[in-house]
């Protein structure tokens, strides 16, 4: 035992030190390094994007109830050291100015909010300010919407059920007030301690009490584990930033959903690495195996000795990588401070774990086969050179190395869609390229026929090793392939998010724009200089029956989630639009879009799926509506789906126009103010004051802020992984180029110039590159439409550029690399070759 | 059956026969003869006529197709790989043309590693002595690619020695080396042998070298033939199968 121990060292000590352990150790150290510092920032990254997106809900956690809680369950939250607060919300009318309107209503409790800001100011539609107060006792906070509708001023009192109070701010920024266009009913911000005296609490009427948690996420979910047995499903609703299915939730999730990926292939290119760079090493030990079972050592011992080896050799990597890792990791953190604030302070133990572990397991899952065939090596290889290993089931091998990838990616992720997806794709290369080799070599054997110039002797030797080549065909390939997936991945998604909320998305949107009002309003504007968009004409109607069935449903989102609650709470008042032509974002997912009218025909309708379903309307059902006095009935042509993320006006009922040519409408439009010109806003609407006006730039700045995070963050991992990368076909190179010293050598010795030598190395390398590259180009679309469309939910689309610039790149990469491996070589004289290969 | 007192290496009737893509080959035609205990022995015939095959054999390296090999006494045809082993490491000693030192080791961890293998304390003082008796105690620390040619052949003779083994096999020691080199080994080799007593079974197309032993057999095509004296100098006739 002790023999075996110190040969080991000995033999590990002098190893590292001629550099003959470099290709295995740097592929641990990569795999470690790479796999830690993605994960760590991906950590600290979701971490900061958590608390940014927490500003949403104004909390880590939420609980909404429609009756208040047993004060135990806050106690309790108290207990495990929770910060909690509360907020009751009321649809309440609001008296002022001699007028009413509907409000919604907000109680909120000492604390509010907790994460995120509330922002006031003291004029209408005026740049808001960030404050930690709130209204004091007898005052009242209001939205600019509610003193355009009823024509207050800051200081004119308001009256909410019993209780009159002050109207003392403007809000201009409420944290968690969901992503609607229309903003619904304006919001009305009193103190907690006000609500009892406005006794609109009574019996009967709509409340929701909503409950605020802020802590760390341990105490969170123990917190909610000791909740669920208590909860009821059909009163309350437990939230927590993960369940946004907002824009930005969704934005958020697909970013981590991509970082995921990232550090999957991270750990893909790590175990690449390691198994090329394993092969290598027991293949450059094959002779002192050899010769120690010559000299009788027996296969224990042999084992042994090369089991401790690896051991050193991971225990030195996983060291190595860890601080590599943590270094790398820190320098991105820093480099993007000014971008994303991502705290170093706070550590995290998982990608610590993960990438230790994930350098063990590929450290000795990917060594075992190599090292299983080192230990076979017979002893008679000291006198018959060319005596390999007694092993020779390559496709034991790829079982092996492939089963060992698939479960390591679904440990990490533990997701094993997104394995299986990654892994198939694997698989799928791996078989196009075997096909492709062999077919390759068999036109290569054509072309290599006759003088021996450069070309011949790349293909010469490219034929030769045919299974060598194939295999390092498919580890290139798998690398580009990565590569060419995680860049593709990022720029499809980074410019989703862009196009979805590009420069000059309309940030306010007006609504009742009267006939008369709309020429003199566009007008003002134009003078201005600023533009509208579509007008978007509106009916208010009733919705009355269903074939002639009476309607008891309210229209309305709010049965839906809280998110939605402000889009459209119209009761059976329906705002009713018509158009030829489909809006943006919508789709038809039934029936026809609304066809060119003929007299005689039945008017069209064209109804949201959503809406259709929970109502039970389906085609060609007649919907029947009162407008005023007039009663009119029309005729489901097509089910629509709606993105109501979309930041512009959408309907429940799109109507045939020749429907509503006898009915007045008012308009719905939008336009554009950047936010510093927010003073130009008084100055537009001035003229106009019975027009409603949303304004929602707050809420686009701060999703614009997000996704631009976001993005920068995902261009970081890019530049990490294609970093890894690039080290990974740098090791590939190298340990190919060792394979190819003893042919260098011997060429070298017949007197073949240089530059012959050099130029058939770099055809090789060529050769291999561009095939590896066209094959890479091939998988990644397999891959990113199996990704698109099954993880992250977008359209997948071909990308024929990279059909062209992945074998490009991969020529030149390759070759480039060869070229300075064999440099590398040439640099050396004959007998300093000749040597080197003893 | 089992093998004559004092005789170190025996053979019956040993054949090889391996599978090529032609077809079967055989490589050693039966073969029979014996090796007394300290007696040397050059094997001697063209590139190619299977003597290194025959050396494989003897040392328990490769398995014979039919036939009985004793070594020491012990039956290797009937030996698995790892009694092979162990009997090598115990009884025999290996000394090559391409040297066979590992590179990663220095000179003197080359020649400490069969006594290391043995699982011998005093490893590196066998070594050092060894070492110094080679001529080499200078250079000790020097890896293999850091020596020359000569150099590296010493270290061999030093690591085939270190553990006294009872026979030792050479396989062209002087093949890749100059003449000035070529002897220096040479009497190294013997004087080595003579002093620890060992039988050496050594193969060679060196004449001269071949000369140095008490006994010399011809392998050609497989069949192997005692050659009493050198067939050219004064008994022409005396050729005869080895036995």
């Amino acid at each position: 035992m002790k023999y075996g121990f110190n040969l080991a060292w000995r033999l590990f000590k002098h190893e590292a030190k001629r550099g003959e352990l470099t290709i295995i150790l740097f592929a641990i150290i990569l795999s470690v390094a790479a796999v830690l510092s993605l994960s760590l920032f991906s950590e600290r990254l979701q971490g900061a994007l958590t608390a940014k997106s927490a500003e949403f809900i104004a909390a880590d956690r939420r609980l909404e109830s429609d009756k208040p809680v047993d004060p135990a369950w806050i106690s309790k939250a108290k207990e495990l050291g929770l910060e909690t607060t509360q907020q009751v919300y009321a649809r309440s009318m609001v008296f002022g100015n001699e007028q009413m309107t509907l409000t919604s209503l907000r109680a909120a409790d000492d604390g509010y909010p907790l994460k995120g800001e509330l922002k006031t100011s003291t004029e209408a539609f005026g740049l808001g300010e960030v404050t930690a107060e709130l209204p004091a006792s007898g005052e009242a906070w209001a939205e600019s919407l509610l003193l355009q509708k009823l024509g207050l001023k800051l200081g004119d009192k308001i009256e909410v059920g019993d209780k009159e109070f002050s109207l003392t701010r403007v809000i201009t920024d409420v944290p968690d007030s969901g992503f609607s266009v229309f903003g619904g009913n304006p919001k009305v911000l009193i103190g907690l301690q006000d609500l009892a005296a406005t006794h609109i609490t009574g019996p009967g009427s709509r409340i929701d009490y909503t409950y605020f948690f802020v802590g760390n996420s341990s105490d969170l979910d123990d917190y909610y584990d000791w909740l669920r047995p208590q909860l009821n499903r059909e009163i309350h609703s437990w939230q927590s930033v993960e369940d946004d299915d907002s824009r930005l939730g969704r934005s958020v999730g697909r970013a981590e959903q991509y970082f995921l990926l990232a550090s999957l292939l991270a750990i893909v290119l790590a175990a690449v690495s390691i198994a090329v760079a394993a092969q290598r090493y027991s293949q450059r030990h094959y002779d002192p195996v050899a010769i120690m079972k010559t000299l009788g050592a027996s296969k224990q011992l042999v084992q042994r000795i090369y089991l401790y080896q690896i051991s050193f050799i991971t225990v030195l990597g996983i060291v190595l990588g860890t601080v590599a890792g943590f270094i790398i990791q820190q320098l991105v953190v820093l480099a993007i401070a000014d971008k994303v604030n991502v705290s170093i302070d706070v550590w995290h133990w998982r990608p610590l774990i993960i990438a230790v572990f994930t350098g063990m397991i590929c450290a000795v899952l990917f060594s075992l086969y190599p090292l299983l065939k080192l230990f076979s090596v017979p002893p008679l290889r000291v006198l018959r050179r060319d005596l390999g290993a007694g092993m020779s089931s390559r496709v034991l091998q790829f079982a092996a190395t492939g089963s060992a990838i698939l479960l390591l990616m679904w440990a990490y992720s533990q997701d094993l869609k997104i394995s299986l997806i990654l892994f198939v794709s694997g698989i799928v290369l791996v078989c196009a390229l075997l096909a492709i080799t062999y077919g390759l070599i068999a036109v290569g054997r054509k072309l290599g026929q006759g003088k021996m110039g450069a070309w011949q002797l790349a293909w010469a030797r490219i034929k030769r090793r045919a299974m060598d080549n194939s295999v390092q065909l498919i580890s290139f390939s798998v690398t580009i392939m990565l590569l060419l997936v995680v860049l593709v991945m990022r720029n499809d998604m980074v410019s989703q998010w862009r196009d979805q909320l590009p420069q000059g998305t309309p940030n306010y949107f007006m609504s009742n724009i009267t006939e008369q009002q709309r020429p003199a309003l566009e007008q003002h504007f134009n003078q201005l200089e600023v533009k509208t968009d579509v007008f978007y004409p509106v009916v208010r109607a009733r919705f009355v029956s269903i074939n002639d069935e009476k309607i008891r449903t309210e229209i309305t989102k709010e049965d839906e989630t809280q998110q939605d609650s402000g889009r459209n709470g119209l009761g059976r008042e329906a705002n009713l639009t018509w158009s030829n032509t489909l809006q943006n974002e919508n789709e038809i997912v039934a029936g026809k879009w609304l066809d060119e009218w003929q007299p005689g025909d039945e008017y069209g309708v064209s109804v949201e799926e959503r809406l259709a379903a929970r109502l039970n309307i389906k085609l060609d059902d007649k919907l029947t509506f009162n407008i005023g006095s007039e009663v009119i009935t029309v005729t489901v042509t097509s089910l629509r789906s709606v993105n109501w993320q979309t930041m512009q006006p959408n309907f429940f009922f799109v109507l045939q126009p020749e429907a509503m040519q006898e009915y007045l409408p008012t308009y719905i439009t939008s336009f554009y103010v950047p936010t510093d010109d927010k003073a130009k806003i008084a100055q537009l609407m001035q003229p106009f004051s019975s027009v409603t006006l949303f304004d929602v730039d707050a809420r686009i700045n701060q999703l614009r802020d997000i996704v631009d995070q976001v993005s920068v963050a995902v261009e970081f991992i890019l530049v990490l992984v294609l970093i890894a990368g690039s080290l990974v076909l740098i090791a590939q190179v190298q340990a190919s180029m060792d394979e190819r010293q003893q042919e260098l050598a011997i060429l070298r010795t017949l007197g073949a110039k240089g530059s012959l030598i050099r130029a058939s190395v770099i055809y090789e390398f060529l050769i291999i590159g561009s095939v590896a590259g066209l094959m890479a180009a091939f998988a990644n679309e397999f891959t990113l439409y199996l990704l698109q469309s099954q993880i992250f939910e977008m359209q997948g689309k071909l990308h024929f550029e990279y059909w062209i610039i992945a074998p490009l790149v991969g020529a030149i990469t390759v070759g480039l690399l060869g070229a300075a491996g064999c440099w590398r070589l040439l640099a050396l004289n004959t007998s300093q070759l000749l040597r080197k290969m003893v | 059956m089992t093998s004559t007192p004092n005789v170190m290496i025996e053979t019956k009737q040993i054949t090889k026969v391996v599978s090529t893509s032609e077809g079967e080959l055989q490589i050693l035609q039966p073969i029979s003869f014996k090796v007394k205990a300290g007696e040397s022995v050059a094997i001697i015939g063209a590139s190619g006529s299977g003597k290194s095959t025959l050396l494989s054999l003897l040392a328990g390296l490769d398995q014979v197709t039919d036939g009985e090999i004793y070594l020491a006494g012990s039956p290797l045809h009937s030996l698995d790989e790892e009694q092979r082993a162990r009997l090598r490491g115990e009884k025999v000693g290996f000394i090559f043309q391409s040297f066979m030192l590992v590179q990663s080791l220095t000179a003197l961890e080359n020649i400490m590693l069969p006594a290391e293998i043995a699982g011998l304390d005093n490893a590196k003082q066998l070594g050092q002595e060894i070492l110094e008796q080679v001529g080499l105690a200078h250079r000790g620390n020097h890896y293999p690619n850091q020596l020359s040619g000569g150099e590296q052949q010493r270290v061999a003779i030093a690591r085939a020695f270190i553990t006294k083994p009872k026979i030792l096999f050479a396989d062209e020691p002087t093949g890749n080396l100059d003449s000035a080199n070529s002897e220096k080994v040479e009497s190294l080799l013997f004087e080595l042998n003579r002093d620890s007593d060992t039988t050496l079974v050594l193969v060679t197309h060196d004449p001269v070298l071949a000369k140095q032993c008490q006994r010399q057999l011809n392998m050609q095509g497989g069949v192997l033939t005692e050659v009493t004296s050198d067939p050219q100098d004064t008994q022409p006739d005396q050729q005869q199968q080895a036995s």
